[in-house]
């Protein structure tokens, strides 16, 4: 039995303080199961300037039980798949405890982008490239902030869409469906 | 024999003692019905009791309070005692026992004012006679305000003093703990929907408070794999300080010592209690010595603690558990 009543008040919590934290927490459907978290990338990384976003899938047992988090604004960082935006974080999986809130898991994923942990890989590629190649890491990193987590506004994405020599209303019906995201909503609009 | 008082277990048909009872098994007797509080100056109840408040020594007769009325004690009398007369049983009994030393025609006596009685509605909180009030008013009570404290009774007004500063701390306490919040819930405990809901549950090693109900959940919730249960679901949630056991409780504390206080109590209270694993010997309680429970047998010994010590090859030394002999020999390989 989930708690609703405190994941009702965890988000008035966010709501409060998010002008501050940069961290928002909005519900993606009505029954609260299903939320979306957005963080900014931490100043002084490649993900500065950044702004990514998380699907927060509430458990059974929340709070007792970690919320699943996973990136799905896609991220170049070891301990985060580029795949499938899996979070490799000790908070979400065994050091979880009730004590601790959607917030404050939002707040580790913040700092986990900051100090990354190549020896405990999520995603072997990136954590080789980090160990081996620094530098290509951090362009590539960077690089993958500019194009997937800089969030131009709407019409711009549907200007340069609609420049490629798409319909407007195919346009925004594929942004629309895809999450907002442009490189999703091309390869939609290409695949017909 | 006969002014004897009626037993009130044997009105109700219930007196176990039968022909052993101290107390009258006859019908005919006059049952105790005056209130014992009423005699010492405070029934709570006031005009609500259904015990009579009458008192057992009439204010204007308050020479023959120590000694016997004669004409309530003599056993001839009964029979034409009126019905207010009747409803002071009591005297009759205390009479009963000093009747053989003294003169019943003895009725010239000072009484000492420790034993007069102070006026119970004064004691409650109100008097509506104020100053014209018959009765003695007492003392104020410094701490509740009432003028309750007997002024020639010293270990009544000791006993309530005390009684009195051990509720306005936990009023106190009370009023404190209202406005605490459950890390986990994020609900003021207090506050919770069902009343057993509202209790704390409190950790030895550390001062966080979680309500019982939250924190028992997360310490019985099921150990995910490579999840260390010493560091997670006994550790507290916040500052993650192991502790062992989590202690219940209505209010929370703000010293040390009232937290001692509350866990010790706690402690004493499981004691008193058996333990179903022990069963009174026939069982076998995975605790043993350190189980709260009580571990009597049923004759009432309690079980003696035998810790058997075995010294390991690094030159510590540990606490056996049983062992069977049957483990042993399936270990071998023969």
């Amino acid at each position: 039995m989930i708690d609703f009543s405190r994941v009702q008040k965890e988000l008035q919590d966010c709501e409060k303080d998010k002008d501050a934290s940069g961290i928002r927490v909005s519900p993606k459907s009505d029954n609260l199961t299903r939320l979306t978290g957005t963080i900014p990338g931490p100043i002084g990384t490649p993900y500065e300037g950044g702004t990514f976003q998380i699907d927060i899938t509430i458990p059974e047992g929340y709070p007792f039980e970690p919320p699943k988090m996973q990136f799905s604004t896609k991220v170049w960082h070891p301990n985060i798949s580029s795949q499938s935006g899996a979070i490799c974080l000790d908070v979400l999986k065994d050091q979880w405890s009730p004590a601790l809130t959607l917030k404050t898991a939002l707040v580790s994923i913040q700092a986990l982008l900051s100090t990354p942990e190549p020896k405990d890989p999520q995603d072997a590629v990136v954590a080789e490239q980090y160990i081996k190649n620094y530098q290509v890491f951090v362009s590539t990193a960077r690089y993958w902030t500019e194009t997937f987590a800089k969030n131009s506004s709407l019409e711009e994405k549907v200007k340069r869409l609609v420049e490629m020599g798409f319909g407007d209303a195919q346009v925004r019906s594929a942004i629309e469906s895809s999450g907002g995201d442009e490189n999703l909503a091309l390869e939609k609009l290409c695949s017909g | 024999m006969s002014d004897r008082i009626l037993c009130k277990f044997f009105l109700h048909g219930s007196c176990l003692k039968g022909e052993n009872c101290e107390y009258s098994h006859d019908s005919k007797n006059p049952p105790n019905n005056v209130c014992t509080f009423y005699q010492k100056g405070i029934c709570l109840y006031g005009s609500r009791c259904r015990y009579e408040h009458v008192r057992t020594c009439q204010p204007q007769s308050l020479s023959a309070s120590n000694v016997p009325r004669p004409t309530l004690c003599s056993d001839s009398q009964p029979q034409s005692l009126t019905p207010s007369m009747n409803r002071r049983p009591k005297a009759g009994f205390a009479g009963d026992n000093d009747d053989g030393d003294k003169s019943p025609n003895n009725v010239v006596h000072y009484i000492h004012p420790r034993e007069y009685p102070i006026c119970s509605f004064a004691a409650a909180g109100d008097c509506p006679r104020g100053n014209q009030c018959p009765h003695m008013h007492g003392d104020i009570c410094t701490t509740c305000g009432k003028k309750c404290l007997h002024p020639f009774r010293p270990e009544e007004r000791e006993e309530h003093t005390k009684e009195c500063e051990k509720k306005q701390k936990h009023i106190e306490a009370l009023k404190k703990s209202q406005e605490i919040e459950c890390s986990v819930c994020l609900d003021r405990i207090l506050s919770k929907a069902t009343p057993g809901e509202r209790k704390f549950g409190l950790l030895t090693e550390c001062d966080h408070p979680f309500c019982i109900q939250c924190i028992r959940n997360w310490r019985s919730s099921s150990p995910v794999s490579g999840m260390d249960v010493n560091s997670t679901l006994r550790a507290c949630p916040i500052c993650r300080k192991l502790s062992y056991f989590v202690v219940p409780s209505v209010v929370w504390y703000s010293t040390p010592e009232e937290k001692e206080e509350i866990i010790d109590t706690y402690k004493a209270k499981l004691r008193s209690i058996d333990c179903k694993h022990f069963n009174f010997g026939n069982g076998n309680c995975p605790f043993g010595g350190s189980c709260f429970y009580k571990h009597a047998y049923s004759d009432g010994r309690l079980e003696e603690v035998v810790l058997r010590h075995l010294g390991s090859q690094e030159g510590e030394t540990l606490i056996a558990d049983t062992i069977r002999l049957s483990e042993f020999l399936g270990g071998l390989q023969i």
